[in-house]
């Protein structure tokens, strides 16, 4: 430790000199240099990384519990809307008075669900949208009789999923989900062919949709078929950041592995945060957006932000570990 | 004067050739687009065909649709008297070339109206002249572009079928999506795509797509099953299904065949035949009904003097001669021929196929041996998509000025950002090219799935533009490559992740898995290697 204090007094540029002046046995060289590693490096990082995993490692206990208990509830992972659980939805376009509409929809169905949509410049309501699990006609007719006229291709616009297909969209989807996640998989042990670099890249995707899935569950929002097909998205792009990491941490030869994780840091939150700043406007206009691209751009920001957490505090602190014992400088 | 590279100039074609594709200017045109031409009218015979642009009728330009229908309603205005002549002197009115479809057995049941109208008609590589009393065409806008969007933002209304209880083979799903079709020509609905989808499972579907504002009930029309009659005179003489046709030879050489071409006045003409099996049953009706009739002596041979009727869904839509022979007697086994007609011997050829395939799906219309369910009804109205689709360019915009920002403040570069902004463009721009040229509908996940390719897009120029700023102890060369490691494994989970969108869910998510990958291969192959190029002159 004494050896490491001297050294480090030393400004950078005569560190190298400073170093070859020291004349000690060929025998103890190989131990000055590990002395010289940890002592180089003894930044708060080196002391704290190891730590750092430990808040990701809580999030992610949090989410799975969380998630387990989501399905012991509702005997599924997430909250299904209409076109994967059966159901019709219905958009009426011409100005109405809603509140009267939702009064006397919702005293004759218990499962329905209103969303207004308004105009991203104007902010003006351009439509009102209605969902429930029963048939088309039915709900169709019930609104015409509250309303009072004839809902047209005009004035609304009418989606409806039947429960055969619904429930074998939905098993499908999830098949795509895992499909996806082992050809994801399978790319990444390709490209690193190490064990342990891989397995912390898959580790931190794995994360990337776990945590969005028990944030989105917690919100109460209701995933459609456009929402799943994000989560495969997320899979895929969330792990540009992981892969940007763990090849500047392995293969680089210049700069300590510090350096290399920093400067992977600073060029992965522009990567996310430039990504984030696409996303996050139609969080703001989001009422004026089609289902899916809602759908869509939710999950991606969600998982975007979890992202930055699996990233650079799991992988990072996984990668860290796995170079400082291999010895990776 | 700055030497650019081959990828630069690979870009900077690959881009016109985008712009090609969309093809902006069409917002500029004039006229109107023929949707569709009602078959064996006299606007289908003169050669009016689908996706025609009329721009003047009788020396008034046509400029929108405005114009087009004052223009035609003013031509047929003092045409109220309309004297139903006896059939079989159809077409002979017309003085425009009529390319005779039906020379012999089979003959249109055509009723012909007096009042005719010649109508000059110019489109806009050339002039048709039409006499008739009703322009049986169906017109709409130019499209501003080649660019398409989908159901979802344009209107329309799907509906994905499938079979209740079975599964069907790929044959018989194309012989239902043939009997759709026939049953949707019935009915004059244009502007509709038919095709079957298959999902993960291997379940194959009939996704019925039609756009724009309709006042069909597609729910009516497909989940009804088709009914078809054969009529002699006011007799049923067979209906569809399998009880009373037992098969309908086809695509078998032995008893379905184009058997002869020959030179006609003005063309050729060539002759088809095919089998049909009846059941007993019907063989017996057959006989019963035709010992009652006459013969009729014609130029092409001797017939009974009324005709089999073919009805689909009550409507007439094919009368066929009956021969001589048949009177009377009880055969389960009869030929159905006829003839097509056209320019060349191919012309012929192709239309006595058309024919004989048409006449054979509506043979065994109704004799679909299942129940269809629909699975999935959408109904969308244009007036939300138009605004979902405002709202969404409106965002795509936000978002590109965010990003833009965004990499100034991180580079405080005005090259790099500016050289950032181009190569987004460029990518949403050359991936916008290629749905035009695959006339892909781009729905909102479509739209949806480009916004995140050039999200994944800025990502790897961001690791390109690092690794070109930073460490300056390694050649430029080495470190470009180097981020193509980053930006090549990160293409290729990503392609991975969005392949089984392909067929999951019956491929309703297929625009944004194609629009995403298509964004990144072009950021791959073209863009991206561009922009590092563009990296290494500011660099220099």
């Amino acid at each position: 430790m004494r050896f490491g204090h001297w050294l480090r007094l030393l400004p950078s540029k005569q560190r190298s000199q400073q170093y070859t002046r020291v004349r000690i046995p060929a025998g103890a060289f190989k131990k000055m240099e590990n002395i010289q590693q940890q002592t180089q490096t003894k930044s708060w990082y080196d002391k704290y990384y190891k730590l750092m995993f430990i808040l990701p490692v809580i999030i992610m206990l949090i989410s799975l519990v969380y998630l387990g208990s989501f399905y012991s509830k509702h005997h599924d992972f997430i909250n299904k809307d209409v076109s994967l659980s059966g159901g019709t939805t219905i958009t009426l376009t011409s100005s109405i008075d809603t509140d009267l509409l939702e009064i006397e929809l919702k005293k004759e169905y218990s499962d329905i669900n209103f969303r207004k949509l308004t105009d991203i410049t104007t902010g003006k309501q351009i439509s009102f949208v209605i969902e429930s699990s029963v048939e088309s006609e039915q709900l169709k007719a019930s609104i015409e009789k509250i309303l009072g006229y004839q809902l047209t291709d005009t004035n609304s616009s009418i989606e409806f999923t039947g429960s055969s297909l619904s429930g074998n969209f939905y098993r499908q989807l999830i098949i795509a989900l895992i499909i996806s996640f082992a050809l994801m998989s399978i790319v990444v042990a390709i490209s690193f062919r190490t064990f342990i670099p891989s397995m912390a890249v898959i580790f931190s995707a794995f994360s990337d949709v776990v945590m969005p899935l028990a944030l989105v569950d917690a919100l109460g929002i209701k995933i459609s078929a456009a929402g799943i097909a994000a989560f495969l998205m997320l899979i895929g792009y969330s792990v540009d950041t992981d892969v940007l990491l763990t090849s500047r941490a392995l293969k680089k030869k210049e700069g300590t592995l510090n350096q290399r994780i920093y400067g992977a840091f600073k060029t992965g939150i522009t990567m996310t945060l430039t990504s984030l700043a696409a996303v996050i406007p139609a969080f703001f206009l989001i009422s004026g957006l089609p289902d899916s691209f809602r759908q869509i751009f939710l999950v991606l920001a969600f998982g975007l932000a979890a992202d930055i957490v699996n990233t650079w505090f799991t992988n990072a602190s996984i990668i860290k570990w796995y170079c400082t014992k291999k010895g990776i400088n | 004067m700055v030497k650019l590279t081959l990828r630069i100039w690979i870009l900077i074609i690959v881009l016109i050739l985008a712009l090609l594709a969309i093809a902006p200017w069409k917002a500029f045109e004039q006229g109107v687009l023929i949707k569709s031409v009602e078959k064996n009218s006299t606007a289908f015979d003169s050669g009016l065909r689908q996706g025609m642009i009329i721009t003047n009728i009788n020396g008034q330009p046509v400029k929108d649709m405005e114009s087009y229908s004052k223009i035609v309603s003013s031509l047929f205005q003092n045409q109220t008297n309309i004297t139903e002549l006896t059939q079989n002197q159809t077409n002979q009115t017309n003085i425009t070339k009529i390319s005779q479809t039906n020379i012999t057995e089979l003959t249109q049941n055509q009723t012909n109206q007096t009042n005719i109208t010649k109508i000059i008609i110019q489109t806009k590589e050339q002039e048709f002249v039409i006499f008739t009393n009703t322009l049986d065409i169906t017109v709409g806008n130019i499209p501003k572009s080649n660019l398409k969007t989908g159901l979802d933002l344009s209107g329309g209304a799907r509906a994905l079928v499938k079979p209740a209880n079975v599964s069907l083979s790929s044959q018989e799903i194309s012989d239902l999506i043939a009997v759709t079709n026939e049953r949707f020509n019935v009915y004059g609905i244009s502007d509709i795509t038919i095709r079957s989808v298959k999902d993960l499972q291997g379940v194959n579907y009939m996704l019925v797509e039609i756009a724009g504002a309709t006042t069909t009930d597609l729910k009516e029309l497909v989940g009804k099953q088709g009914k078809f009659e054969a009529k002699i005179g006011n007799d049923t003489a067979f209906i569809g299904g399998k009880r009373d046709i037992t098969s309908v030879c086809r695509n078998d050489a032995t008893c379905a065949r184009i058997e002869s071409c020959f030179e006609v006045e003005g063309g050729y003409a060539c002759r088809f035949s095919f089998t049909v099996y009846l059941s007993e049953e019907v063989a017996k009706r057959h006989a019963n009904i035709t010992s009652n009739l006459g013969i009729n002596t014609t130029e092409q041979g001797r017939y009974l003097d009324k005709k089999l009727d073919l009805y689909l869904d009550d409507s007439l839509v094919d009368s066929l001669l009956i021969s001589e022979d048949l009177k009377g007697r009880v055969t389960t086994q009869v030929a159905v021929s006829g003839s097509g007609s056209g320019n060349t011997q191919q012309d012929a050829y192709n239309s006595a196929k058309e024919s004989m395939n048409k006449l054979q799906t509506i043979l065994i219309t109704g004799s679909l041996p299942y129940k269809l369910e629909i699975v999935k009804l959408d109904t969308i109205s244009p007036v939300l998509g138009s605004q979902f689709l405002k709202n969404i360019i409106y965002l795509g915009l936000v978002a590109f000025f965010i990003v833009s920002l965004v990499i100034f403040i991180k580079y405080r570069k005005l090259k790099i950002t500016l050289s950032v902004i181009l190569t987004m463009f460029s990518e949403a721009f050359i991936t916008l090219g290629i749905a035009a040229l695959i006339r892909w509908n781009l729905d909102a996940p479509s739209i949806a799935g480009i916004i995140a390719g050039l999200g994944t897009g800025v990502d790897d120029q961001i690791v390109i533009a690092d690794e070109a700023i930073l460490d300056i102890n390694v050649g430029i060369g080495e470190r470009i490559k180097r981020a193509f490691f980053v930006v090549l494994t990160a293409f290729f989970t990503t392609v991975a992740a969005m392949l089984p969108l392909f067929w999951a869910g019956a491929g309703m998510l297929r625009g944004f898995a194609l629009t995403t990958i298509l964004c990144i291969t072009i950021g791959i192959l073209v863009t991206r290697s561009a922009f590092a190029d563009i990296l290494k002159k500011i660099q220099q």
